[in-house]
């Protein structure tokens, strides 16, 4: 194994260089007619014809010429995208399409591919047409519509305007000098102050049913009601 | 081109709402309502007409192919430039790296260079000099 490895490393032993006369060493080699040491360049005709710089060292070039703006800038504060970028990063962007269109009516959210109505079909295949022209009266005869109501699958029309909105602005609901925050803490007081009422609901229940008791007890031992008894609980309705 | 494009959101304003108008209209038809739906519906066209007159003066706003992905899937387009926004950021923080990298790269070649090659390393630097 080591044989034939070594035989191959052999075989592929480099006796000259890849690039053949193009390198310095070979140059000098050749004995070229460049006393004043000026001619840098080497022109290499033939099929793929190109002028190779050699210089004084073997592969040198000329340094790269520096752009003013590259990657090493911050770009987005040179393109003063700084504030879209804060703007976009800094609060959550709801993610579906009728929070971006809130005043397009009908249901915008289902995938296109589903009603097949995409806009990359309309790219694909653009429909062809010459002109828009008004209907007459024989193809104005083809909208004509039975009365009567839609079947309620087909009325999300119906829906008002901004409905969505609504929904959200309830949903973030804050008090007159609270202000609204981003990482839900307002909401947490809200529930707090819901809880706190549904205590206060809850004792004052307790109280009232206190008081009913109370209120038998006394009727229970007063002469008016002799035999009404509390396990009756049709009678104590009446 | 700012005022051709707050044109042409007026005007397909205006055509969605015409749509929604119908939509309301057909959604309980009415028998006497027939001439109205007809009339709604050549406004229309009207509508679609005045949206094509503007098509010449929008040819300059070139739109991401990508963003459509987003909207035929439902999903708010603002998330498309987000992300993109997100992707730039990144990349520019990898090509600073690597900028970086290869300058300190190049400044410790040339220290061991000098170190192994010092005669061939100040005639480098000459001629670098000679060059710039």
């Amino acid at each position: 194994m080591n044989e034939l490895t070594r035989k191959v490393d052999a075989s592929f032993s480099p006796k000259s260089s890849p690039r053949g006369s193009r390198s310095p060493m070979a140059n000098q080699m050749l004995s070229r007619n460049d006393s004043t040491g000026t001619l840098k360049m080497t022109i290499s005709a033939g099929k793929h014809p190109a002028v190779v710089h050699s210089g004084p060292f073997y592969l040198m070039k000329d340094p790269a010429t520096e752009n003013e703006l590259t990657g090493a800038n911050n770009l987005m504060a040179h393109f003063n995208l700084e504030h879209s970028y804060n703007k976009f990063t800094g609060k959550k962007v709801r993610d579906s399409l009728s929070s971006f269109l809130p005043t397009l009516p009908g249901i915008i959210d289902t995938p296109a591919h589903l009603t097949n109505s995409s806009l990359r079909s309309l790219i694909e295949k653009p429909p062809v047409f010459k002109e828009f022209t008004l209907l007459n009266q024989h193809q104005l005869a083809a909208f004509r519509l039975h009365p009567g109501p839609l079947p309620e699958q087909y009325r999300f029309m119906n829906q008002p305007l901004g409905q969505r909105r609504h929904r959200r602005h309830r949903k973030h609901k804050y008090r007159p000098g609270e202000t609204p925050t981003q990482d839900g803490s307002g909401d947490g007081t809200d529930m707090h102050e819901k809880k706190h009422k549904k205590k206060k609901n809850d004792d004052d229940k307790e109280r009232k049913k206190k008081k009913k008791e109370k209120k038998k007890k006394k009727q229970k031992h007063s002469p008016e009601h002799p035999g009404l008894s509390s396990s009756d609980p049709s009678r104590v309705g009446l | 081109m700012s005022s051709s494009l707050d044109q042409l959101e007026n005007q397909l304003e205006t055509f969605i709402e015409n749509v929604r108008q119908i939509g309301i209209f057909v959604s309980d038809f009415q028998p006497q309502g027939q001439q109205v739906l007809n009339q709604k519906l050549q406004n229309l066209i009207t509508n679609m007409q005045d949206i094509d007159k503007l098509r010449n003066a929008v040819q300059e706003v070139h739109v991401p192919l990508e963003v459509f992905e987003y909207i035929d899937g439902g999903r708010n387009p603002q998330l498309y430039t987000k992300d993109c926004m997100e992707k730039a950021l990144t990349k520019n923080e990898q090509v600073n790296g690597r900028i970086d990298a290869y300058k300190r790269f190049k400044a410790m070649l040339l220290v061991e260079l000098s170190h192994v090659f010092p005669n061939e390393m100040t005639r480098y630097r000459a001629v670098r000099e000679e060059l710039s």
